[in-house]
């Protein structure tokens, strides 16, 4: 059995080669990441030798692994055919030499072979002597058990509630914090590490707690086997191996439910509420009712808002505490504006099957043009109380609340920009989208990333040049009484949003009318 | 409809049809996989451009002037293509506000279609849980919400069960009753055989058959005639001798 799902393991990552050119290239890039992986983890983890908190940075980065395997099974859920027991549950098979053989089809790859290269850089950094080397074998084999035992608990557990939609729903918020900790260490790692705020050493202590974790057991039985102390090692070692053959029972058990309890299509709850808001104000605010629903109720929707305030968050962290705080502050308005624009530049093809509908009843300029502006209402009622917390926020933060202001009227042009050009885009770029299993969000169908790339930058460069009056009027108006610069600013920048969110609606609108048959084609084409 | 045409690349899905159907009949467009039955009314129903033809509905060129034809018409196209996100309670009403019906009425007709669909206890939960035969009597509903002159379904019963069928099958006997115009595309040739008082039969983007039920049938089922003239296709079933036998 072990055999069969490991020959079927090694022939899907080789058709994954065979199959779309998009696919194939995000096979090698997975392929090529995970060598880097690899070679970095190792050359870190080796580096550390000789350091005195190489133990408690081991601690993290085997912890860090551990997690890593804990979330991104649950992301790429679908996307691998061997984590979901549904697909085997048609065959008669056993249950433990089933277990077996998903184990070993799970270590194979390029990323378990990247996790245990990498980590076998503690042979080096942190073991010393032969049986501190033999140790750290031992330890980071037991490691990458522990990690893909873990995982395979966590996924067959919990594999009818990914299956269904809630679940998949749910799977998706995961990326949040990933982006979130991704952006930390883009913005605010290197800066704090080229301050000298971040060392080797402010990691000393860190794993006061984490040594009790099956990671820290790892780690610390290394340490200890290369200080002489074999016994506390030994025991440390046993004690990561029971967890693992608890973890392992508890799989197999949950592996023996999941394959009798496979259909979960019955599972779904009712939702509150019972007419449609804003159903009373004509198309436009029937529109925006359908808009305004999905930005709560689509999962791809909430994750576009959550990582808009985090870039904006992120784009200014390190420097909003310096004197050039202001800078940060329009600069994370407007690229919250632009993502704004950018995220809803194909709403018609992020419409999906569903847009048929909508088409069936925009009869005319005057419809699309309500069509439009329902829209924009709906990610304006999100978008601008949004930005403007963000923006206040960061303007506390600098310890200059007022200037929250300054960020307040970029945001409000931005906004206003961003929507306009969005409409533009979503007419004479649209294309069909798909939802693929490991992406939070549905992306450009094969053939169609270069529409996506010209959306995604055009929305970008048009909302820095449709800012760029507001940021001079802030720069030219810089010595001028806050009390009287501050609601001109405010004032004219939120005109101006209205005035360019309705150019973008009315000539989207008289594009649209000659174009619906093809937009719909190209909408009915998305798959989500 | 005279001489409707639509090509993709090389391939022609439909090489010029002529078609009448007369105001208040029930009609059927049958016709084997890739036969064009899609496409056509994808092009009747102002989703697909043609490259040539024309198209009228009730006196309204359909392609001269979308609008007015969309808004006498109602379609269910061949796949649910709902607002998954929504409940059917609040697609139904969304479907007929986007048709311009006030927000009582919308939500009102909503109320009565969920009921005679059967829909009415799933009304709150989202469509992204409804099976495909729910999404199809939904797809109906919102079809028929804001009372279509004409009425295009493309194959109607796939994957419905024999209750759900039951209840759109009387639904559009009495729609066209009403004297309302049916169009429906499907395999099932009982169905098309039982409910239908015209018949077109479609093979290579072209319509070889039309006519009244009986005309078409001229004294045989619906299904011989049909395999009478689109021709059967070989099986080579002689390979699968195996099959059957009590070894593996």
């Amino acid at each position: 059995m072990a055999r069969l799902l490991v020959q079927l393991k090694l022939r899907l990552l080789r058709n994954a080669l065979r199959s779309s050119r998009s696919a194939r290239a995000a096979f090698i890039l997975s392929t090529v990441a995970a060598g880097l992986v690899a070679v970095v983890t190792f050359a870190e983890l080796a580096a550390l030798r000789g350091n005195a908190a190489s133990v408690d940075l081991t601690t993290v980065v085997f912890t860090v692994f551990a997690f890593g395997w804990l979330i991104l099974p649950l992301l790429t859920f679908g996307l691998d055919s061997t984590l979901d027991p549904a697909t085997l549950a048609p065959y008669p098979l056993r249950t433990r030499p089933l277990a077996v053989g998903l184990l070993a089809a799970s270590a194979t790859g390029a990323w378990p072979l990247a996790n245990l290269l990498g980590l076998l850089g503690v042979t080096v950094g942190l073991a010393s002597g032969w049986f501190g080397v033999f140790t750290a074998l031992l330890a980071v084999l037991l490691e990458v058990l522990f990690c893909i035992t873990l995982a395979r608990f966590v996924t067959t557990g919990l594999a009818g509630l990914l299956r269904s939609r809630r679940g998949r729903d749910l799977a998706v918020f995961l990326i949040l914090p990933i982006f979130a900790l991704h952006e930390a260490f883009n913005q605010v790692v290197p800066k704090a590490t080229a301050e000298g705020k971040l060392t080797a050493a402010s990691f000393a202590g860190v794993d006061t707690w984490m040594r009790w974790l099956p990671p820290g057991l790892a780690a610390h039985a290394i340490q200890d086997a290369s200080d002489g102390r074999p016994g506390a090692a030994l025991l440390r070692l046993a004690l990561l191996a029971a967890v693992i053959v608890v973890f392992g029972w508890l799989w197999v058990r949950s592996l023996g439910r999941a394959l009798v309890t496979v259909d979960t299509s019955t599972q779904s709850s009712a939702v509150r509420g019972v007419a449609l808001p804003f159903a009373r104000s004509g198309l436009c605010g029937t529109a925006a009712a359908r808009f305004w629903i999905y930005q709560r109720r689509e999962p791809g929707s909430l994750i576009y808002w959550g990582i808009t305030a985090i870039v904006m968050v992120a784009v200014s962290v390190s420097t909003i505490r310096t004197p050039g705080y202001l800078h940060a502050l329009l600069l994370s308005a407007g690229l919250g504006a632009a993502f704004v624009g950018a995220v809803h530049a194909n709403a018609i093809g992020r419409s999906g099957p569903g847009f048929f509908l909508e088409a069936m009843a925009l009869t005319g300029r005057r419809a699309l043009r309500g069509y439009f502006s329902g829209q924009d209402l709906a990610l304006g009622l999100i978008a601008v109380p949004l930005l403007t917390l963000v923006s206040f926020a960061l303007a506390a933060v600098a310890r200059h609340p007022v200037d929250g202001f300054l960020g307040l009227a970029v945001d409000l042009a931005g906004i206003g920009a961003g929507l306009g050009l969005a409409n533009i885009f979503t007419v004479f770029a649209a294309f069909p989208v798909e939802k693929r299993a490991g992406s939070p969000a549905p992306r450009a169908a094969d053939g169609y990333l270069g529409y996506a790339y010209a959306s995604t930058f055009g929305s970008l460069l048009g909302v820095a040049a449709a800012i760029s009056p507001v940021v001079l009027g802030v720069v030219f108006t810089r010595s001028d009484p806050a009390v009287a610069r501050m609601p001109v600013l405010v004032l004219c920048a939120a005109g101006y949003g209205i005035a360019l969110a309705r150019i973008g609606v009315r000539f989207a609108a008289r594009a649209a009318e000659q174009r619906l048959p093809e937009l719909c084609q190209i909408a009915v084409r998305s798959k989500l | 409809m005279r001489g409707l045409r639509k090509s993709f690349g090389t391939k022609q899905a439909v090489a010029g049809i002529d078609l009448e159907i007369a105001a208040g009949s029930l009609a059927g467009l049958v016709g084997p996989n890739g036969a064009g039955k899609t496409t056509s009314l994808s092009m009747m129903t102002g989703l697909l451009r043609p490259d040539g033809g024309r198209l009228l509905i009730r006196g309204i060129d359909v392609w001269a002037d979308p609008p007015a034809a969309k808004a006498i018409i109602g379609v269910v196209p061949d796949q649910a293509r709902l607002f998954e996100r929504l409940s059917g309670e609040e697609l139904l009403e969304y479907a007929g506000r986007l048709r311009g019906l006030p927000a009582g009425q919308a939500r009102a007709r909503a109320a009565q279609l969920l009921d005679v669909l059967d829909l009415a206890a799933d009304a709150k939960r989202l469509v992204a849980d409804y099976s495909t035969g729910m999404r199809r009597k939904a797809t109906l509903g919102c079809a028929l919400i804001h009372n279509p002159s004409v009425l295009f379904l493309d194959e109607p019963l796939e994957g419905v069960d024999p209750v759900s069928g039951e209840v759109i099958r009387r639904l559009l006997t009495r729609f066209a009753g009403s004297g309302s115009t049916v169009l429906f595309s499907s395999h099932v040739m009982e169905l098309v055989e039982q409910v239908c008082d015209h018949v077109s039969i479609i093979d290579k983007g072209k319509i070889v058959a039309t006519g009244t039920t009986d005309q078409v049938r001229d004294g045989k089922t619906l299904q011989r005639a049909f395999i009478d003239l689109v021709g059967s296709r070989a099986t080579g079933e002689e390979g699968l001798s195996w099959l059957g036998s009590s070894s593996s």
